[in-house]
């Protein structure tokens, strides 16, 4: 496949900004849209490890692939356009939505429970994410332990994940090391 | 004061926030709703569901915590903080990590990550389904969205639409 990197930073930009402005009901669909299969300005196997590398950062995926493919084309000033494309549209149309949605929920009791509803929706597009991700690492039953001991810790108990995060993560990568994950 | 706090806030979270804002979730709930009170746990739903229904990434919920607390310079900073350490990061690592490419340690680190991340994310699908008291009906939205999206192949905004139909019918 041909790929081609964006010629300018207007491009860039304008190529983040149709991601951003496209991407409802998740980011990353239409960022491989956009990126791989219209601009063809990456390939597969460049975007899958790019990915790859974001989910294991902290910070919002799509965010964070915005911030280093911006840098790898055209440095600082790449990674900061990439990332305002990105965001620019969303962050306009989520304020608006929110304040259009406290003006009428304040005397409306119905559409209070019909969003509610969607978050409920929601909790369960994360439960069913989870799912599907623990699937797969459910044959081990260290993994299987940890995903429990997060979900009772992070979950039930309420306990800070300022405190869960790196005792699971030095337990988990001690399990790594010995080959239980 | 509260808006250095929000901002300085947001900023650690960024840098704990390892697969995105769903991992966090849990935490911010904590923070946002039981410490700090600056939402209820119901606004807390619903402005998760705004941020949801929004096109863009869901670390826009950030933005609409900080629009609740301070207006839209709320809004900006608390957008700003739960991206930028990240930003940084992922900055400085884009390289280090291709160098490492092969290495046990990546390995170990990626393979350590991938159950907790299960574990937080779990955790946020269950706080956010459980407001205050468990509600049954709420639950019983959530587990049908979640059996739908492992047994079909459906568009998740249709779960997020019959969500919506179905609070409005049960919920009011």
């Amino acid at each position: 496949m041909n790929v081609t990197p964006p010629k300018s930073l207007g491009e860039l930009f304008l190529g983040f900004l149709s991601i951003g402005a496209r991407s409802f009901g998740g980011v990353m669909p239409w960022a491989h849209r956009v990126m791989v299969e219209e601009r063809r300005w990456v390939d597969e196997a460049d975007f899958a490890e790019t990915i790859g590398l974001c989910q294991f950062l902290p910070g919002p995926n799509v965010g964070n692939a915005s911030i280093v493919y911006g840098k790898r084309w055209f440095g600082l000033a790449g990674a900061l356009v990439a990332f305002l494309g990105l965001f620019a549209l969303p962050f306009v149309w989520v304020l608006a939505l929110f304040a259009l949605y406290a003006d009428f929920a304040a005397t409306n009791p119905t559409l209070r429970a019909v969003v509610t509803g969607v978050g409920a929706a929601g909790a369960g597009m994360f439960i069913g994410t989870a799912v599907k991700l623990g699937r797969v690492l459910a044959r081990r039953p260290a993994a299987l332990a940890l995903i429990a001991t997060c979900f009772l810790a992070a979950g039930i108990g309420r306990v800070s994940l300022f405190f869960v995060l790196p005792v699971s993560l030095a337990i988990a990568i001690f399990c790594a090391r010995r080959g239980l994950l | 004061m509260t808006l250095l706090e929000l901002t300085l806030y947001f900023m650690l979270l960024s840098l704990i926030s390892v697969g995105g804002m769903p991992s966090v979730l849990p935490e911010l709930q904590r923070y946002a709703v039981d410490v700090k009170q600056w939402v209820t746990p119901q606004e807390f739903i619903q402005i998760f569901a705004v941020g949801q229904a929004a096109p863009g990434p869901n670390v826009l919920i950030a933005a609409l915590i900080g629009w609740k607390v301070a207006g839209l310079a709320g809004a900006l900073l608390a957008l700003a903080g739960m991206c930028g350490p990240a930003a940084v990061l992922a900055w400085w690592v884009a390289d280090l990590w291709d160098r490492f490419k092969g290495s046990p340690w990546r390995t170990a680190i990626q393979r350590a990550i991938a159950p907790i991340v299960v574990g937080f994310i779990l955790s946020g699908g269950f706080i956010l389904a459980t407001p205050g008291t468990p509600d049954w009906r709420l639950w019983a939205i959530a587990a049908a969205t979640a059996a739908g999206m492992l047994l079909t192949r459906i568009n998740p905004l249709w779960f997020l639409a019959a969500g919506g139909a179905i609070g409005g019918l049960l919920l009011s």
